[in-house]
């Protein structure tokens, strides 16, 4: 075959993955998302539809910065700012891939928050951590009241399309979950964290420092965040 | 190495891709939970990388497969031009996609790693037949 063929083949396939890459780059980014006024905490999966999520973390590994928040289940205010702030900051950070969330679960108010976290953390397992969390806040009962009960959690993870709820329900004792829950109060220690919720952000990779939050819209945060973005 | 044998290679590669290709969109429209060692298949195949204008890669994969088996099947330049472009476009695609899962989606998946050495070893065996023409 000629030199000829050989050069029109791998441009072809040359143009062919350019095509698929360039396809692929505009479906992963180019996404119209869904409006966070339209959003009620009901619409996680919408709202999470395509983002990577991996454990507690959701959004861009390569995004350059990380946001951790540290919630509590069952705290009224991680719900507040799960429902009003939680879809703009997708929408706009962690969807272009700006800003990766990860999730610190603390249990300060009891045990109801105990079982919930254990519960996310491992449907975190199967990427659907924040999609429970997001369930478990507009399905808060009365603190410690046993509103979390086995129920509770099957109802709400079959809610979640694609959850195997069984096994989620199988894994809240194991291993992984212990150690992210180990990992969560550590932090919290180091970071000097006593109310929920809270956070901190760094630059990828870089130190983690407390955020404050000014309010608990979007607004509260968006500017912490824009500046560590314009380092 | 005679395009007899190289056809052979096409042939068993291309049946083994479309077997994985197979089963991941078997799992996609069955919403069935994927076998993984690696522990990343279901986060990979529930993320936007694993659609391409609406349509699951699983599928194109399992297309791309199915051709290069075809032409297996042929000892054609034609057969042996369309092997090539679909392999090397398909694997500098698979490249794309293994560098979407290290770097931003954070997981692997046990079968696109396995399409993917499949899809490159038939790039370098579709090229070998190029020149065996």
């Amino acid at each position: 075959m000629s030199r000829r063929t050989y050069a029109a083949v791998g441009g072809v396939a040359l143009i062919v993955a350019a095509a698929l890459i360039a396809a692929s780059v505009i479906g992963t980014r180019g996404g119209e998302p869904a409006q966070a006024d339209q959003l009620s905490p009901n619409d996680a999966p919408a709202l999470l539809q395509g983002i990577p999520q991996t454990g507690p973390a959701l959004g861009r590994r390569d995004a350059p910065v990380t946001l951790v928040e540290f919630a509590d289940p069952q705290c009224p205010y991680c719900a507040q700012w799960s429902g009003q702030a939680f879809p703009e900051l997708v929408r706009d950070y962690v969807r272009p891939g700006k800003v990766r969330i990860i999730f610190a679960g603390l249990a300060f108010i009891g045990p109801d928050s105990d079982e919930a976290l254990r519960f996310a953390l491992a449907a975190g397992r199967q990427g659907k951590l924040w999609q429970v969390m997001d369930l478990l806040y507009a399905n808060q009962g009365a603190e410690n009241s046993g509103w979390v009960s086995q129920d509770v959690l099957r109802e709400i993870g079959d809610a979640v399309p694609g959850l195997d709820v069984e096994r989620a329900l199988r894994e809240t004792q194991s291993q992984e979950v212990e150690s992210q829950l180990a990992a969560a109060k550590d932090l919290q220690a180091r970071l000097g964290v006593r109310s929920t919720p809270a956070f901190a952000a760094s630059r990828a990779g870089g130190q983690l420092a407390p955020v404050q939050v000014t309010s608990l819209d979007a607004g509260g945060i968006t500017p912490s965040l824009d500046r560590l973005l314009a380092r | 190495m005679t395009d007899r044998r190289l056809r052979l290679a096409v042939g068993i590669l291309s049946a083994a891709g479309a077997a994985v290709a197979g089963y991941l969109t078997y799992a996609r429209y069955t919403d069935t939970t994927l076998v993984c060692a690696t522990g990343g298949c279901e986060t990979v195949q529930r993320s936007d990388y694993a659609l391409l204008a609406g349509i699951p890669v699983a599928v194109l994969g399992l297309g791309a497969y199915l051709i290069l088996l075809g032409t297996a099947l042929s000892a054609s330049e034609l057969a042996r031009v369309v092997g090539a472009v679909v392999a090397v476009s398909g694997t500098l695609f698979a490249a794309y996609l293994l560098y979407a899962q290290i770097v931003v989606i954070d997981a692997v998946c046990q079968w696109c790693v396995a399409s993917d050495v499949l899809i490159a070893l038939l790039a370098v065996a579709c090229s070998l037949r190029l020149r065996s023409g």
